[in-house]
């Protein structure tokens, strides 16, 4: 049996709901969302020894306050031995999951806070978000003077994605669809009205097959998870989402530099991950698949298994990723519905993983949730995460 | 009524070690390194060998020709400095040698771009400073 299999596991979540906050700060969505955290962990607020806030795109200054140990000073944590930010944009979440659990595992930590924070929905124009990812995670020598930004990436993907597979807009467009089903049924999502594939494929052209529709929002919003040892979290709570698995695969910085446009480092990732966990694609009962584009939903579906090359778009049309479907699938919404904050777009994915296996899921609670797969990426589609949580452990 | 000009167009940022690769495209050259020990083309130029880290790295002159990896027409949302320019298409290059490199394609009605279509470089000025290598399809030369 694999040596990590198993032995950390996430005890605590909290969220604010996404939206517009113009008069709130920043540092406010961190401090509630840690507290419902540690309030979810039913632990000490003493008992946190590490903090990991990540990265807020917004505001470099504010940015800067996280780095030093202002989330510590605003909760009065008395036994912090360290506050250190883990960030790799998108990928943020499983990385910070990774190294909280390296620490733990190693003994250099009894009780890690994972927060999140970002106000990239009222802290910048729209424009000015466009601006920002023309620049952020984009080659500045080999890409911007092209006006390469995030549509163009995803655009990019889709293009050759439907050359090679033969997906059709509907495929695409039915990811939207299936996430806003999602988002319905979650109080933290912001776009909750029901949405239908005309309306996608109506919306207004951004890069071409690349719709408004298809476009995720930048949003304000904030997250945070408690990760301990499997030991403590049974003193803790009658339903741990143990860390089963973790896999990833770096495959490059500029996007023009990824060998295979249509697939990224998502199997590899993934033959890892469930390496480690002993389980197979099969044995999943819930997949929080990052959505900032469909595109990339569809891709890394197929990549992990959940099906085969060109399928995944079928089977969103049809409703097997839908409440009531075979294997409910982003089900806080996603960045499409549930709304963009930026690194903390897999943060939630990561906290409904672990929400869907605790329980705590309420309306949208997918039925003996017992093994969930998430998959996080940063910049643009640089390194193809995947990290499996369970409420049991293979042996 | 007043108008607000839009903001110049990003130069590329250089590193030191690229400076050839904008000297030989102001001169209408899409030059390309080549390592000298494993014979491998590299692009972005880099201070030693991708593949092989060696540092015996050699400048060349590439073909000039490739095909469309993939490609997007950029109709509405480009940054700022863009928006005059809609709508511009925005591709990934394979390009003969072996290696990708992102560009526009000009010089082509939109309808008629295809995935693995065939191009071959050209050049557009930015501004005093620095020619972008851009792509036209080769049925057009
Ligand atoms: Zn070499």
């Amino acid at each position: 049996m694999s040596r990590t299999r198993g032995k950390t596991a996430i005890v605590g979540i909290g969220e604010i709901p996404t939206g517009r906050y113009p008069e709130r700060p920043a540092i406010s969505f961190a401090l509630d969302a840690a507290r419902m955290a540690i309030e979810d962990a039913g632990i000490g607020k003493d008992e946190i020894d590490f903090v990991m806030p990540t990265g807020a795109l917004f505001s470099g200054q504010f940015n800067t306050e996280l780095v030093t140990c202002r989330v510590v000073e605003e909760l009065g944590l008395k036994n912090v031995v360290g506050n250190c930010q883990v960030f790799s944009g998108g990928s943020s979440s499983t990385n910070g999951l990774r190294m909280a659990s390296a620490l733990i595992e190693t003994g250099r930590a009894e009780a890690v806070l994972f927060v999140h924070t970002d106000k990239l929905g009222t802290g910048v124009s729209s424009q000015g978000g466009i601006d920002l990812f023309s620049t952020a995670g984009i080659s500045a020598e080999w890409e911007t003077p092209y006006g390469q930004h995030y549509s163009t990436v995803a655009a990019l993907t889709t293009t050759r994605y439907k050359y090679e597979t033969g997906a059709t807009d509907e495929h695409l467009s039915a990811v939207c669809v299936s996430n806003r089903k999602w988002a319905e049924l979650n109080p933290n999502a912001f776009f909750r009205k029901p949405l239908t594939l005309e309306e996608v494929m109506a919306s207004k052209m951004l890069s071409t097959p690349l719709r408004a529709k298809h476009s995720n929002m930048l949003l304000d919003g904030g997250a945070a998870f408690i990760v301990t040892s499997a030991e403590r979290a049974r003193d803790l709570t009658d339903t741990p989402a143990y860390v089963l698995g973790e896999g990833g695969a770096v495959t490059h910085f500029a996007f023009h530099q990824e060998p295979d446009l249509t697939r990224f480092g998502w199997a590899k990732a993934a033959q890892q991950a469930f390496g480690e966990a002993g389980l197979t694609p099969a044995d999943i009962d819930v997949a929080e698949i990052y959505d900032s584009y469909p595109i990339y939903q569809l891709i890394a579906f197929e990549e992990l298994g959940l099906c085969g090359r060109g399928e995944a778009g079928e089977i969103f049309l049809r409703g097997d990723t839908w409440p009531g479907g075979r294997l409910p699938t982003t089900t806080d919404g996603g960045m499409l519905s549930k709304g963009h904050i930026g690194a903390g777009g897999s943060v939630s994915l990561l906290v409904e993983a672990a929400r869907q296996l605790m329980g705590k899921a309420g309306e949208r609670q997918a039925p003996n949730a017992r093994f969930a797969v998430e998959t996080a990426v940063g910049g643009t589609y640089m390194d193809a995460q995947v990290t499996i949580l369970g409420t049991e452990i293979p042996s | 009524m007043s108008t607000v000009s839009p903001p110049a167009k990003p130069e590329p940022v250089v590193a030191p070690w690229a400076r050839p690769f904008w000297d030989a495209a102001a001169k209408g050259q899409l030059a390309l390194q080549q390592c000298e020990d494993c014979s491998k083309f590299i692009f972005y130029p880099r201070v030693a060998c991708p593949h092989c880290a060696s540092e015996r790295i050699a400048w060349r002159t590439a073909s000039g020709r490739g095909t469309v990896y993939s490609y997007t027409v950029v109709e509405n949302n480009a940054p700022s400095a863009f928006i005059a320019d809609m709508p511009f298409v925005v591709a990934v290059i394979r390009l003969e040698e072996g290696v990708q490199m992102l560009s526009n394609i000009v010089g082509c009605d939109p309808d008629k771009l295809r995935c693995d279509m065939e191009v071959v470089v050209t050049f557009e000025r930015l501004n005093d400073n620095f020619v972008l290598p851009k792509f036209r399809p080769a049925s057009n030369s």
